[in-house]
């Protein structure tokens, strides 16, 4: 019992700016009424809660409650969730001071952007891929201060850029410039120049963003120390500043065409220029035959479009599929040109059999039977979705499988 | 995120004996195989060997689907009414593929059965039963070979099996299996998976007729074949006895699988298609 409150004591203290006699006399006051260790932690704390005490980004730890501290934002985006059944605005992105960077999520508008720094207080934290994660709620306050703070200059971990994930930070990676472009926004009223463009490994391809101007042009093989990965239109990005180090590294990197395990693609919440394989093993109902408006070309129901009001709807194909390969799966959208190819018929031969069976039904019903349970490869870019990482196919085509070949491979591993 | 689907060969789903339960309510179960597959959803791709009714309104179905090393369990439950009633319209025996979830039943502490809760079903083509042979054995391998770094450690986490490359659910399933499976038999499986992948070879088109000697070879299996189908060896001395050399009685009854008229229920068994 008495370590029990010798422990309490100290975790209070770690909280709040007080005296140890006082707390532990208050303490000990709430325990002799019968209130609960944990309770009557809480109730010393939120006595003395006025004094916060102020805490590096280091020193947070995992499921902690009542956090105050002083930090950078080092990238913020908006993403919309739900939240039982509400659609609600949140936001993600990173903070750092001189001790630490961490990722946090904002679960409402504090007006934040990249740049600012601010003062937190009653945040709390959760975990995210085994480091804690701040969280900014209702009941948080945030100031924005005057002042510019430090960043952590920390030794980068090495990534290959399929492993490059949304919230980390502190990366080096190696690439080759595919295309880069420059352009400016705006924040805060001030126009700044970005560089935006593809980077490449042999592993996978990324979308970059440069806030300073380092010089770059296309073809260029470099290594990048101290970026940031946060997520943009449903796919990770990186982000590298003036606190990141760029070279230029004289050799080349060839880029090959290889599918990617659908597991990496699901860590990595999509990717662009993605190879990969799998197996159909889900066709969504909203695939078949729609109809889109002729204005807007968003889809109609009913031949009432949410826009533009009564319109002749123009018949179009598509196909919405789960491709899973044992390792993760993914939602894959072919558009009509891409489910002719694979169903090898076209979109008016689809209206014609709807119509003599007077049931576009009778589409769905085709496509799951040519399609289901068949390999395919795709290739495509991951767009924006919240249920499932989603990829818009730019190519698709069944899978062919030599047999023969494959088995061999497998008994020589498993003799190797 | 959405749970993938394992390709997971029948004798090592059925070897399996343990369940990992999250404290929260709602958390997906998971199967871990003694070769340590994190199953909470299955698909697999075999022959459909039995499709029975069951529960008093007969709208709920069993169904059993034979891969070249045992046999799956599959159920269609009163919710899916539309997998019951493809099963039902399926021939027997046809290639079927199942996308179901883990169906765990355990009437007593320690006693499991395994099986799939089908989710979507669809008749296959040999094709792709093939190329399920060779997804599954993929997995199975990797899963192998997991297994061994694993017993190489000595105290094997699922973050060193991760940092050696495998994906986080093997990892994480490998890492299990190793704690809570004594003796894993590495060799066994490694046998079944040469079986499995031998049939992808055994499959010829060459549909001869051997007349008589086909009917005489169904009589004896039918004779021999019991409940549970009847044994290979037991077939093929009965046939010496009955004048028919073990080589052309070998090739009798592949013909007589490929014209469908009897299936393998079972690794080394017959039975009669009926």
């Amino acid at each position: 019992m008495e370590i029990d409150i010798e422990k309490a004591v100290d975790e209070i203290l770690e909280r709040v700016e007080a005296d140890r006699e006082e707390v532990e006399k208050d303490l000990r006051r709430f325990l002799d009424y019968g209130v609960p260790l944990e309770q009557a932690k809480e109730a010393v704390i939120n006595k003395y809660g006025g004094i916060l005490k102020e805490k590096k980004l280091k020193d947070i730890k995992v499921n902690e409650r009542g956090i105050c501290t002083v930090a950078k934002v080092i990238t913020i985006d908006e993403r919309e969730v739900e939240v039982r059944n509400t659609k609600r605005k949140i936001f993600r992105g990173l903070l750092g001071d001189e001790t630490a960077v961490l990722p946090f999520t904002a679960w409402k508008d504090f007006g934040l952007q990249r740049g600012d720094v601010i003062r937190i207080k009653n945040a709390s934290s959760s975990e995210w891929e085994g480091q804690p994660r701040l969280s900014l709620s209702e009941w948080t306050e945030v100031e924005k201060l005057d002042y510019d703070i430090d960043l952590i200059k920390r030794t980068p971990k090495k990534y290959n850029i399929i492993d490059l994930k949304p919230g980390l930070s502190g990366v080096e990676v190696r690439g080759k410039i595919l295309s880069i472009e420059e352009r400016e926004v705006s924040i805060g009223g001030e126009t700044k120049k970005v560089f935006s463009g593809i980077l490449a490994d042999e592993t996978a391809k990324i979308r970059f963003t440069a806030w300073k101007d380092f010089g770059l042009k296309e073809g260029d093989v470099i290594k990048i120390k101290g970026g940031y990965i946060r997520r943009w239109r449903g796919a990770p990005q990186l982000i590298f500043d003036e606190n990141s180090e760029v070279e230029k590294l004289d050799e080349e990197i060839v880029i090959e065409e290889k599918p990617i395990p659908l597991y990496k693609v699901v860590e990595a919440g999509g990717g662009i220029d993605l190879c990969i394989e799998g197996v159909v093993l889900d066709i969504r109902k909203d695939s078949g035959i729609i109809f889109r408006c002729p204005k807007c070309n968003r889809r109609i129901k009913n031949g009432v479009c949410e826009e533009d009001g009564n319109v002749d709807g123009v018949a179009d194909l598509r196909i919405r599929l789960l491709l899973d390969d044992g390792t993760g799966a993914v939602d894959v959208i072919l558009n009509r040109e891409l489910s002719e190819k694979l169903l090898k018929k076209s979109l008016e031969d689809y209206l014609s059999i709807a119509k003599e069976a007077m049931d576009y039904g009778i589409v769905y019903d085709e496509i799951f039977d040519r399609l289901m349970a068949k390999a395919l490869r795709i290739k495509g870019d991951s767009i924006q979705s919240d249920l499932i990482v989603t990829i818009f196919a730019r190519d698709a085509e069944l899978l062919q499988i030599d047999e023969q070949k494959e088995m061999e491979e497998i008994l020589m591993q498993l003799e190797g | 995120m959405r749970e993938p689907a394992w390709r997971i060969f029948a004798a090592e789903y059925n070897d399996a004996n343990h369940v990992l339960e999250a404290k929260e309510e709602k958390a997906p179960k998971y199967v871990i195989t003694p070769l340590g597959a994190k199953v909470n959803r299955l698909f697999i791709v075999g022959v459909l060997t039995d499709v029975e009714e069951i529960g008093a309104e007969g709208i709920r179905r069993r169904a059993r689907i034979s891969d070249p090393t045992g046999m799956h369990v599959v159920y269609a439950e009163a919710f899916k009414p539309e997998v019951a009633s493809i099963l039902a319209d399926m021939e027997i025996p046809s290639y079927i593929a199942v996308v179901g979830k883990v169906r765990i039943y355990e009437p007593e502490e320690g006693v499991l059965y395994l099986s799939a809760r089908a989710e979507l079903v669809k008749e296959v083509d040999a094709k792709i039963r093939n190329y399920w042979i060779l997804e599954a054995s993929r997995s199975m391998l990797m899963r192998i070979n997991a297994i061994r770094d694993a017993m190489n450690m000595k105290n094997p986490t699922s973050r060193q099996l991760k940092e050696l490359g495998y994906p986080p659910l093997v990892a994480e399933g490998v890492a299990e299996a190793i704690k809570v499976y004594k003796d894993i038999d590495v060799e066994h499986y490694e046998f079944l998976m040469r079986e499995a992948l031998s049939f992808i070879t055994a499959k010829k088109e060459v549909k001869k007729d051997f007349g008589e000697a086909e009917e005489k070879m169904l009589k004896i299996i039918e004779e021999l074949q019991g409940e549970n189908g009847a044994i290979w060896e037991e077939v093929i001395n009965q046939a010496e006895k009955e004048g028919i050399s073990k080589d052309i009685a070998e090739e009798i009854i592949s013909a007589l699988m490929d014209k469908g008229k009897i299936y393998e229920p079972q690794l080394g068994k017959l039975k009669i298609v009926t």
